[in-house]
């Protein structure tokens, strides 16, 4: 056995498995609203009043770093399966973390927005 | 027909040739859908970017998008999106419950679920594209 072996992969697949059992749930609830009820004429009213409850505040500040944290875990998985020297790995990793988190902060930014209303 | 061992697709097209079965075809069109939805992940933020410039603004791209074309085209990202869920969670459970024998069948419940699923939004998606 290869004492060296990470144990973030390990994790890594666990917290894919975590993540997307959400996404499964939360998609199917977001798609649901979207796209099977009246919201599918959708504008920036419907979409305000949606944000003035808690529950969906709550929902969309699991939902944006769940999502981001699937996409860019997979990608890495993908990135992965090509072998990359180890350097490139690193890098690649921390470029990932750093793109993830932004977009998690415009993500809740973006979600101020849409709760402030116009 | 695949001769090449690398390259960027020839590494999966060797995979899924030397043993094209349900388990590597359905691990191909995982990997397919999750780059598909990654790029679209980020459209998807682009889009809900506009709300910052302001309501107008943001109305002004949801009605550009509820064009007839993307009407259709949202069949496609709700085909992409649903195999991938439904797929994911047939490996979750595989992985979680030691389902790994009977994924097969597994596989094939999760598909009649998505043609379910996509003959009902296939149906209510293209009568809102031909009700322009």
């Amino acid at each position: 056995m290869n004492e060296k072996i990470s144990k973030s992969s390990a994790y890594g697949w666990l917290l894919q498995r975590i993540t997307g059992i959400f996404l499964a749930f939360f998609l199917i609830l977001h798609f649901q609203v979207l796209h099977f009820t009246k919201e599918w004429k959708l504008d920036f009213s419907v979409v305000t009043q949606r944000m003035n409850s808690t529950g969906w505040v709550i929902f969309y500040c699991i939902f944006v770093p769940a999502g981001l944290f699937h996409a860019f875990n997979g990608a890495w998985q993908v990135i992965h399966d090509y072998r990359p020297k180890a350097g490139t790995q690193s890098a690649v990793k921390t470029l990932l973390w750093i793109l993830g988190i932004a977009i998690s902060v415009w993500g809740y930014y973006l979600i101020i927005t849409f709760t402030k209303g116009a | 027909m695949f001769e090449s061992k690398s390259g960027f697709f020839g590494k999966y097209a060797e995979e899924v040739r030397l043993n094209p079965n349900v388990g590597n075809w359905s691990w191909l069109l995982h990997r397919i859908t999750g780059v598909i939805l990654v790029i679209y992940l980020f459209m998807h933020f682009f889009a809900l970017s506009s709300s910052t410039a302001g309501a107008n603004k943001f109305n002004t791209w949801i009605s550009t998008l509820q064009s007839p074309l993307l009407h259709v085209l949202e069949i496609g990202l709700a085909a992409v999106v649903a195999f991938h869920l439904l797929n994911g969670l047939r490996i979750t459970v595989a992985d979680f419950f030691f389902l790994t024998k009977p994924h097969k069948t597994i596989f094939w419940v999760a598909m009649i679920i998505f043609l379910i699923f996509m003959v009902i939004t296939a149906v209510v998606f293209l009568g809102r594209a031909f009700s322009h």
